[in-house]
């Protein structure tokens, strides 16, 4: 078993998995780059080392220094989180020949699947269908227009490392080519310190939906079915739900089966997540295998009642499954919104900031992983995702009711969230229909803008907070006992900080 | 009666508020007023009612700004003043003779330099924030005065980047 563990990441994703630690009594050390000093894995962590400064090369990317790190306070296990080095095949074979364990697949298997350019070329010799495109790495600019030629437009453009959306760019015609290459590589460089790119093409109105993979060191492997992952905004997921309203149960078993085969044909070992695009006739193409614990893996946790980071914590330590593929019968419904600092009004750009004040949601069925806390700083450095809240019910409607209701509690003030936007989303009839596919952002909620009933009330509450309202500061003044309310009235967490 | 002018969107509201015996009215542009009622307000919570209807909001004011949440829908307004005070370049945004990060972020590519002439569209630099990259082209048919930051600046939002001048 795993006696002390390194979490080479950061977020909300370093504190689920220190609590995953906690749970099975593994020591956990966190990492942090400066700026995330005052994080709140460095705060929940045994124990906490910086690792260098915030530009990702230098800290969560730097491999020298997280292995260095690991000997030096004596871990004998990395778990990865996902994106950074969660998927890199160079790093776990670091880890391989420094004799720690890495919690993930083998770096032969990672190199195979992490790499989607091999990984098409894999699935393909195992006759699992793929998604027309280039099976090498493009070069030159020959080597695209080559690729277009055959499959004509529009196209993606993706990064052959990682995922998450990071420079993948659709091409709708000619002339967008070469600058969408050109910032696909750099964005790939940024994020995943590799710059290939290569062109697939781009479905339209397609079903992302991917299966849950668990597979041990003797063998074993098992699905713990879909999860629906459509609804996306540049690429990058924003509501995800179990199961997908768009399976048949035979569709389901069909897909199920092939993605063990998937996960098979790769060697592949530990928590994997194969991912497929269904088009509007219900053929489904094999589009990658994720070899990492994902983001919106709390929903098949929800819905199964497997805790993921256990298992990946488990098999990493050479222990057997011991879940059957008979035994696991999903339950209820799980819906999971991505909670980003982001403005849905001007095209999902950043808005990094200090929170100056937060209000997590509560309720039966409601689960917040987050990584944040009342007054921390959110870094333009990383990605924009703060925390994930998670809904059961026991059917879809009531999961969504629920998720909605606990976003309408869900308070974030100080900067700009996709909060209100995501309410919006779940109360879209396509949605209530269960039509999500992935242009559902674009097609249904293009021009967002919150609703002047709720801009009224807000400017209204605006103008009171404003006033000189002596009701209302008479009657703080009365309550102004402890230190905190003597800071003043509505300066509260703005004052001093 | 006071008047508060709030900033939201680049848009600016006026709203306006009268004390009357244990409420106030308060008018939105030059809608109709309002009665609003104090339900109870502590650190951070406000309860008002309007129309007989109660409204919960989560409000904190610091910045020059007033942050409000309700039913999970936030909005940061800028007092319009301190906007005209802190950014004086931002006015020439429109105009078109200053283009202006969008966002916080990291300069990752300056593709001009000064006396290069430029095309409407044409995308003067990037600004990458959150491994977001995010184009910044000219509003305007003109020629690049002064670039005033170089590649790996760190910038804020709304902070003058490239300079034109029409032609």
């Amino acid at each position: 078993m795993i006696r002390k563990l390194l979490i080479a990441n950061r977020g909300e994703i370093a504190v689920r998995i220190i609590r995953a630690c906690r749970e099975l009594g593994i020591q956990m050390v966190g990492v942090y780059s400066t700026i995330d000093k005052s994080s709140l894995w460095v705060r929940l962590a045994d124990e906490s080392v910086c690792i260098g400064e915030p530009p990702p090369g230098e800290s969560y990317l730097n491999m020298d220094r997280i292995i260095e790190t690991t000997q030096k306070v004596g871990a004998d296990a990395i778990h990865p989180g996902y994106g950074f080095l969660a998927e890199n095949p160079d790093f776990a074979q670091r880890c391989e020949e420094a004799g720690i364990t890495f919690v993930g697949p083998t770096s032969k298997a990672l190199r195979l699947v992490g790499d989607k350019v091999a990984a098409r070329q894999t699935m393909q010799r195992a006759g699992i269908s793929i998604i027309p495109g280039m099976t090498v790495v493009g070069k030159k600019a020959e080597d695209f227009r080559q690729a277009i030629a055959k499959l004509g437009y529009p196209v993606l453009v993706k990064a052959s490392l990682g995922g998450g959306g990071k420079g993948m760019r659709i091409v709708r015609d000619e002339k967008e080519l070469d600058m969408a290459v050109a910032a696909g590589r750099r964005e790939a460089k940024f994020a995943f310190g590799d710059e290939s790119v290569y062109l697939e093409k781009y479905i339209e109105e397609s079903h992302h939906v991917e299966f849950q993979v668990l597979a041990d060191e003797f063998g074993r492997v098992v699905h713990l079915f879909e999860r629906e992952c459509s609804i996306q905004r540049r690429y990058q997921k924003v509501v995800e739900e179990t199961p997908s309203p768009a399976l048949t149960d035979e569709l389901r078993r069909e897909m199920g089966e092939v993605a063990k085969l998937a996960i098979k044909s790769a060697g592949y070992t530990n928590a994997g997540t194969v991912e497929f695009l269904l088009d509007q006739e219900d053929n489904f193409f094999f589009l990658e295998i994720n070899a990492r614990i994902q983001v919106e893996h709390p929903i098949t946790e929800l819905t199964t009642g497997i805790d993921l980071v256990r298992q990946q914590l488990l098999i990493a330590s050479g222990e057997r499954l011991t879940l059957s593929q008979e035994g696991i019968s999903p339950r209820g419904h799980a819906i999971e919104t991505r909670i980003y600092a982001e403005d849905p009004t001007s095209d999902f750009l950043p808005s990094p900031g200090k929170i100056r004040w937060l209000k997590e949601p509560q309720g039966p069925g409601i689960r917040v992983d987050s990584g944040v806390y009342s007054g921390y700083e959110v870094t333009p450095h990383y990605d924009p995702i703060l925390a994930k809240l998670i809904a059961w019910g026991k059917t879809r409607e009531i999961a969504r009711r629920r998720i909605i209701q606990a976003l309408k509690g869900y308070v974030i003030l100080g900067i700009t969230t996709s909060i209100g936007f995501l309410i919006d989303v779940l109360e879209h009839s396509q949605f209530v229909a269960g039509k999500t596919h992935t242009n559902f952002i674009s097609k249904n909620m293009k021009g967002w803008r919150p609703n002047d009933q709720a801009l009224t009330e807000a400017l209204i509450a605006a103008a009171i907070v404003s006033s000189e309202a002596p009701a209302a500061t008479k009657v703080l003044a009365a309550q102004a006992t402890s230190p905190w309310q003597e800071l003043g009235k509505w300066e509260m967490g703005s004052g001093g900080i | 009666m006071v008047e508060y002018r709030f900033v939201y969107a680049g848009k600016t509201y006026r709203v306006n508020v009268e004390a009357a015996t244990g409420s106030w009215l308060i008018s939105i542009d030059d809608g109709e007023p309002l009665e609003v009622k104090l339900i109870s307000s502590s650190p951070y919570c406000l309860s008002f009612s309007m129309g007989g209807r109660p409204i919960t909001a989560y409000a904190l004011q610091g910045d020059g700004r007033r942050y409000i949440s309700i039913d999970g829908e936030s909005f940061s307004f800028e007092l319009e003043k301190s906007r005209a005070r802190r950014a004086p370049g931002v006015a020439a945004q429109g105009g078109g003779n200053v283009v202006s990060s969008p966002m916080p972020g990291f300069l990752v590519k300056v593709l001009v330099s000064g006396g290069d002439k430029v095309e409407v569209g044409q995308t003067l630099a990037i600004v990458e924030a959150m491994k977001m990259e995010n184009e910044l082209k000219s509003p305007i048919k003109g020629i690049v005065k002064r670039v005033k930051f170089e590649e790996g600046n760190q910038v804020d939002a709304l902070q003058p980047i490239v300079e034109l001048e029409a032609v």
